[in-house]
């Protein structure tokens, strides 16, 4: 009899946790099927109401990102695969760059104590707590003065600013999952630290460079308010291009919408090839000592 | 306290049978001790019994009463594993009491109940301090302290042992079986130490290949293995085993030129007429070093002594087999070795079980 | 290792001699590796971060403008006083403050719920945890484009929704509690699956021996969560909450986008103001100030954080 009663509660408890589950899925994925589905909606489509589902597709969107077809040379259009061009440049140079300083502090932090270490720890995280806007106020004046306003360059070493102390507590937290024994045998056996280091240690966090990478890439290749701020003409990425898109005819929804969707392809793909790694590197070797 | 009682009981693991149709009646207060090597399906009949694995097919009794559809936490079981298995966040108090808060016990008598066991497994240093900062060993003490506090009907014990420091293990088994028989509550103890169920266990319930080959007494087990694995698994060093061939006048051993002819007389009269190949079975401890006749003039191989034990190698055929001579007489330099006869075990050498005088009759 | 291993030999003191060269070469091999590591990483922060703050510190005593770099007058801390008597910044503060616990609160709660279930193995799992990762992955402003444009109050799908459901269109935007809300359900949908991805993983690295012993131990569903799953992955948790907390507090992308802080200025957070009284109206002393501010806010914040996550290790 209890038995029964239990095992009701228990399909009931199932069935609100499945229906809670689909209501999130809803509000998780119903907007990125709109964005999609508006990246191909035209002018006359986009504002129907009630809204369209199924319309002839328009490319102009993503002819204008692309900068091929008949949409390129509208208004609107012009520049827009220019800044692409831009966002892969600065986003996978600074991501790069970041990963491999992070790699190289994360170890560090792993392995030796030092003094300072909390202290450089605790500094290196406040960075990526750093409001952007506070230390742009001045970014603009330091770059005009050593030539970096507008330029590539300038926005890659923002790049690293702003992924590097992430990147360096997820690769501690990788490290922090290779056993110290790993360069002790190493260094009985003859061989240098750096070697242990190199060709040892390396190789068994490769699926966290992968995963510290991938996060870093998403915040470079999304990054805004220092593209928006430090670029006017020539350095200006995709996200900063489109925020911009909504000139003297209105803003251009069709395009903004395409640019949503080519912005997160790659980061889609990065995503699903390193998604197990990515779990694992997320507890930051918090959990790492049980 | 409770009868547990297995019928037919088989776990599937897709196509992988863990179980295999093994039924067993594990009495009230009983230790009953599972050996078998690793992936015999020891393991696997334990989870299921606990609850934590369901039966493919076959029944789980407690006390008659079917259990298959019950969870974990609803038969009246407590379980210590293998690899530690404490809440790491929570003290060792907390972790002991964790049981009954989890069950709602009123407050008065979690306390009285913590005393209880902290006086039995004297932990009362330890209760404040987390499980981090004790060794291994204590850590399995706190399990235990945790799974015995709730008075289970039953005590499921996974190689709860052999994670800790040799040293530590023998006072924990001695412990252990102290503490069963002290609270009476029925065991089953998952092990691959056969040691430890030759010592702890009223039965031994030994398994291999997802199948129960043998329950007995641990005595019985050792003298009367039920077929040439038992023979083997059970002792230490393990038993030799030689392929025996009949030829005129006697029994050849194995591949090579000697016969038991002097043993002639001493063998048992169906085994030297019987008329199905046979191996022979015989523990170290049961072969002596000699210099007298009615030794078998088999060469010995190497000799080491520790204390009044000489342990020895000899070689039949291209074969190595060992003993233990206990005897250490300065006479018995050793120039080759003697059978006890007493401990003598034969089996089939088709299929591996034991002949006795009433099989070959 | 090596060393002490090698000392311990009486018979040896060559080799003795030998190790303790060796020791003392891997030592300072080891310092110099501590230096070269960490240098790059500590260059570029210092650079990047010393100068801004220095500047903004000591620009925050000027009235002064970027525009007209020549005009510069000290005033003390007037640009404070000022600052912190102005109840508009109040009202910034304010707003921030409502965003953020809004967000907070959603997203560790949903973050939570979901991350439960997607720890346990079901098919197609990954499909579905890369999908529910998407929001994530776009950039801000497209995240706030994409919200303002469904949430327009003529043409916008949700009030499509909302009026065939029978109820009155909304203008999401134009008033400043639905556009609070607004904002915060586009942060949620953003940063919700953030929450889910440290979530599993917290809850992925919990032993299933763990689990079995609670069972066994007659722990029922809810009791396991409560007392084993959360507690556990506390550390975990922790850490996602002080970034959600954080970059919720220092929100400004999505804002740009999606209400551009208005209506009027009831949707600016303390981010926007200070981009906006630095860049719009480029009045770069008060900016400095209120940058300052922020900054001490959102240090001292993040300090007392960590600090607790870091007593929260110590104990196991």
């Amino acid at each position: 009899m209890t038995h029964s009663k239990t095992s009701s509660i228990d399909l009931a408890t199932r069935w609100l946790v499945l229906g809670l589950l689909a209501l999130y899925t809803v509000y998780n994925v119903g907007p990125i099927f709109w964005l999609l589905l508006s990246s191909f909606k035209g002018r006359m489509d986009f504002f129907t109401m009630p809204p369209k589902l199924f319309f002839t597709p328009d490319l102009s969107g993503y002819q204008a990102v692309f900068g091929v077809g008949a949409a390129k040379d509208s208004a609107s259009a012009v520049g827009v695969f220019d800044s692409l061009v831009n966002s892969v440049i600065v986003s996978v140079a600074g991501t790069s760059l970041a990963v491999f300083f992070g790699t190289l502090a994360g170890y560090v932090c792993s392995r030796f104590n030092f003094i300072g270490k909390g202290d450089f720890m605790f500094f290196v995280l406040s960075t990526r707590m750093l409001p952007p806007v506070a230390v742009l106020v001045f970014y603009h004046l330091m770059f005009a003065r050593l030539g970096l306003a507008d330029t590539r360059t300038g926005l890659v070493l923002v790049s690293i600013f702003a992924n590097v102390g992430l990147a360096t507590w997820i690769m501690k937290g990788f490290f922090d999952g290779v056993p110290k024994e790993v360069e002790q045998i190493a260094i009985v056996n003859g061989y240098t630290r750096m070697y242990a280091f190199l060709k040892l240690v390396l190789p068994m966090v490769k699926g966290g460079i992968a995963a510290t990478a991938g996060f870093c890439f998403i915040f470079a290749w999304n990054e805004f308010a220092f593209a928006s701020i430090l670029t006017t003409t020539q350095a200006k990425t995709l996200p900063v291009k489109i925020s911009a898109a909504s000139g003297a005819t209105g803003i251009e929804w069709t395009q903004i919408c395409a640019a949503g969707v080519v912005l997160i392809i790659p980061v889609l793909i990065f995503f699903y090839l390193i998604r197990k790694h990515l779990l694992m590197g997320m507890t930051f070797g918090v959990l790492g000592r049980r | 306290m409770a009868e547990i009682t297995l019928k037919n009981l088989s776990v599937r693991f897709g196509a992988f049978n863990a179980v295999d149709d093994v039924s067993l009646t594990v009495k009230n207060g009983e230790f009953v001790v599972y050996l078998g090597p690793s992936g015999c399906g020891k393991t696997t009949t334990l989870r299921c019994i606990a609850g934590l694995v369901k039966a493919s097919s076959g029944d789980v009794l407690f006390d008659g009463v079917r259990v298959n559809e019950l969870s974990a936490s609803e038969r009246n079981i407590a379980m210590v594993f293998q690899f530690v298995s404490l809440y790491p966040h929570l003290s060792i108090k907390e972790n002991i009491v964790f049981p009954l808060k989890a069950r709602g016990v009123a407050k008065a008598q979690i306390a009285r109940k913590l005393d209880w066991v902290t006086e039995i497994f004297k932990l009362g240093d330890e209760l404040a301090r987390y499980p981090s900062a004790l060794p291994p060993g204590a850590r399995q003490k706190v399990a235990l302290a945790r799974a015995v506090i709730r008075e289970p009907a039953v005590l499921l014990l996974d190689e709860p042992l052999s994670a800790i420091d040799e040293q530590f293990r023998e006072e924990m088994r001695w412990e252990l079986g102290h503490l069963q028989r002290q609270l009476g509550v029925t065991t089953i103890y998952v092990t691959h130490d056969q040691r430890e169920a030759m010592s702890l266990a009223d039965r031994i319930v030994l398994m291999n290949n997802s199948r129960i080959v043998q329950v007995s007494e641990p005595d019985r087990m050792f003298f009367e293995p039920i077929d040439v694995f038992a023979g083997q698994f059970i002792g230490s060093p393990s038993m030799n085993l030689i392929d025996l061939a009949p030829v005129e006048g006697g029994l050849k051993l194995g591949d090579g030129d000697v016969t038991l002819t002097a043993l002639r007389d001493r063998l048992p009269a169906w085994a030297l007429s019987s008329k199905r190949p046979l191996k022979l079975g015989v523990r170290p401890l049961n072969v002596h070093l000699t210099d007298d006749a009615d030794g078998v003039a088999i060469p010995v191989d190497d000799v080491f002594s520790v204390g009044r034990e000489r342990f020895f190698s000899f070689r039949i055929g291209d074969t190595i087999h060992q003993g233990v001579d206990k005897r250490r007489s300065p006479s018995s330099s050793g120039g080759s070795v003697h059978f006890d006869p007493a401990g003598l075990l034969f089996f089939d050498a088709a299929t591996g079980r034991r002949v006795d005088a009433e099989v070959a009759a | 290792m090596a060393g002490t291993a090698n000392s311990l030999n009486p018979e040896s003191q060559a080799a003795a001699h030998a190790a303790r060269q060796t020791e003392l070469r891997k030592r300072s091999s080891g310092r110099l590796m501590i230096f070269g590591f960490l240098s790059p990483t500590l260059a570029i922060l210092l650079f990047m971060v010393a100068y801004p703050i220095f500047s903004l510190i000591y620009y925050s005593f000027f009235n002064f403008s970027a525009l007209r770099q020549a005009t510069m007058k000290p005033v003390g801390f007037n640009n404070y006083k000022f600052l912190l008597s102005d109840p508009d910044l109040w009202e910034r503060f304010i707003f921030t403050g409502k965003f953020v616990f809004i967000c907070v609160t959603l997203q560790m709660l949903i973050g939570i719920f979901v991350g439960y279930q997607m720890q346990k193995n079901f098919r197609g799992r990954d499909v579905i945890f890369t999908l529910l990762m998407m929001p994530m992955m776009l950039s801000p402003v497209v995240v706030g484009f994409l919200w303002r444009y469904m949430l327009n109050s003529e043409w916008g799908v949700i009030n499509f929704l909302v009026s065939s459901a029978g109820f009155a269109k909304v203008d999401w935007l134009g008033q400043t509690n639905p556009a609070l809300w607004a904002a915060a359900a586009a942060d949620t949908w953003m940063w919700t699956p953030f929450i889910v991805l440290l979530a599993t993983a917290a809850f992925r690295g919990i032993p299933e021996t763990i689990y079995e012993a609670a069972e066994v131990d007659g722990a029922s569903p809810a009791y396991r969560f409560f007392r084993i799953t959360l507690p556990m992955s506390a550390p975990v948790l922790f850490i996602a909450l002080i970034l959600r907390l954080i970059d919720s507090f220092k929100q400004y992308d999505l804002f740009v986008a999606l209400t551009g802080g208005g209506p009027g200025s009831s949707t600016e957070t303390v981010s926007f103001s200070v981009a906006k009284t630095a860049f719009s109206y480029f009045y770069t002393g008060e900016a400095s100030a209120l940058a300052v501010i922020l900054l001490v806010i959102i240090i001292g914040l993040s300090m007392i954080l960590v600090r607790h996550l870091t007593k929260m290790g110590e104990k196991y």
